[in-house]
């Protein structure tokens, strides 16, 4: 009796069977990790407890003295506010096009604000979208403002402050700060106008590879 | 480098530049051994009568395409940082016909030119000279055709957006694409690769 032999598929055609299946499997996928987003909320809430992702003024102050250029500093103000002052090297990005900014998720990011909500947010925002190294400016840019651009001796200082002060009032000098001392450390520094940004002078930007231009 | 480890700055330059080599030697092995260091199985496409290239081409995306959409789904490989060449349609459009025209004639795609000129072909050759020819004439003549250059800008454009479908959708859409162009490129095979034999 002839037994009809079972159907072997050919080699050409077991491969246009597993990209067949591999392709129909994939239809409900997306290879982009989109908006919705799953967030370990006892690690973050551990960062936020220990405090690792702060920068203080100080700190981004040396960095810029330095010259280090291992940094993203992010203005998440106004545009606007942006043209009037910001702190050198940084770049401007609304918190709505900063998860389209070209950023790298292995970059050191260091978000500014005014004060410190935006930052918080927009940091919330990154860490989401598994950026690892982001950094909130400690008090924002009005920590900035208060503690490198108008440092103040008080008029009782002890002469170690008076020497933290002749150190700071060095890295204020750098930014084009004004040292408050005297009469003037009782007054508000936001009497004091604020370094004029010269439109004309190149922003220093941190050196970085260029973006190449690639392709076959 | 186009891909992430580059992008994550995990090696430099340099070391890019000697896995660029390794890479290479790879691709243009295997495009040898694909027979397409001959100008004759390349043109014999363009007559209908051998779509090896075709054939090649297409199993070359659909692996691609596939392997790249499984590695970022399971989370191994962030395609956010692989690069995607901006799309300038009008220009490309251009270009794409004009390269098509140097096949024809030339029997050659630059890359495949580079391939024959490896195994001792002189058309190959004559063929290479051709492309710094145009490169450089390229040169000369930018300055007249930049705003064309630039025209029809659509940025990095992917099908899944442009169109609004799903990715996975057009994974599957192209997969099915190639089923048929390889079917399809058999029966024609069969056709003219008989006419031509009659004849």
């Amino acid at each position: 009796m002839e037994t009809k032999s079972p159907w072997r598929p050919t080699r050409n055609q077991t491969l246009a069977l597993i990209a067949f299946f591999l392709g129909a499997l994939a239809i409900p996928g997306n290879p982009y990790q989109g908006s919705v987003v799953e967030l370990n909320t006892q690690e973050l809430a551990t960062i936020v407890d220990t405090e690792v992702d702060h920068v203080t003024a100080e700190e981004l102050a040396d960095w810029i003295i330095q010259g280090d250029t291992e940094y993203r500093l992010i203005d998440l103000r106004e545009e606007a506010a942006f043209a009037e002052y910001h702190i050198p090297t940084s770049e401007n990005v609304p918190t709505s096009e900063l998860l389209d900014y070209p950023l790298l998720r292995n970059e050191k990011i260091v978000l500014y604000s005014d004060g410190g909500i935006h930052s918080a947010q927009a940091w919330m925002l990154l860490r989401a979208q598994r950026f690892q190294g982001v950094y909130i400016l400690l008090g924002g840019l009005d920590s900035w403002i208060e503690e490198i651009l108008f440092p103040a001796l008080p008029t009782d200082a002890t002469p170690q402050q008076t020497a933290e002060f002749e150190r700071v009032a060095h890295v204020s000098k750098f930014f084009a700060g004004t040292p408050r001392t005297g009469v003037d450390a009782q007054s508000a520094s936001a009497a004091i106008p604020l370094p004029t940004m010269d439109p004309s002078a190149a922003p220093i930007v941190p050196k970085r590879k260029r973006k190449k231009k690639k392709g076959c | 480098m186009m891909a992430p480890l580059y992008s994550y700055g995990l090696f430099g330059d340099e070391f890019s530049l000697v896995l660029a080599f390794i890479i290479g030697i790879g691709f243009g092995f295997f495009l040898e051994r694909a027979g397409f260091g001959s100008a004759k199985k390349l043109a014999a496409q363009f007559y209908l009568t051998d779509l090896a290239v075709f054939k090649v081409m297409f199993t070359a995306i659909v692996t691609a395409m596939l392997g790249l959409f499984y590695l970022s789904w399971i989370g191994w490989l962030d395609l956010s940082l692989v690069y995607l060449t901006p799309t300038f349609i009008w220009p490309q459009i251009a270009g794409g016909i004009l390269l098509g025209f140097g096949f024809v004639v030339g029997g050659y795609c630059p890359g495949t030119s580079l391939v024959a000129a490896s195994t001792g072909k002189v058309d190959a050759l004559i063929y290479i000279g051709g492309i710094f020819a145009g490169i450089f004439a390229f040169g000369e003549v930018f300055p007249r055709i930049t705003n064309f250059f630039y025209s029809g800008d659509m940025g990095e454009v992917t099908m899944p957006a442009l169109f609004g479908l799903p990715y996975g959708l057009v994974v599957f859409a192209v997969v099915l694409m190639a089923l048929g162009g390889f079917w399809g490129a058999g029966a024609v095979e069969r056709i003219f690769g008989a006419k031509q034999a009659e004849s």
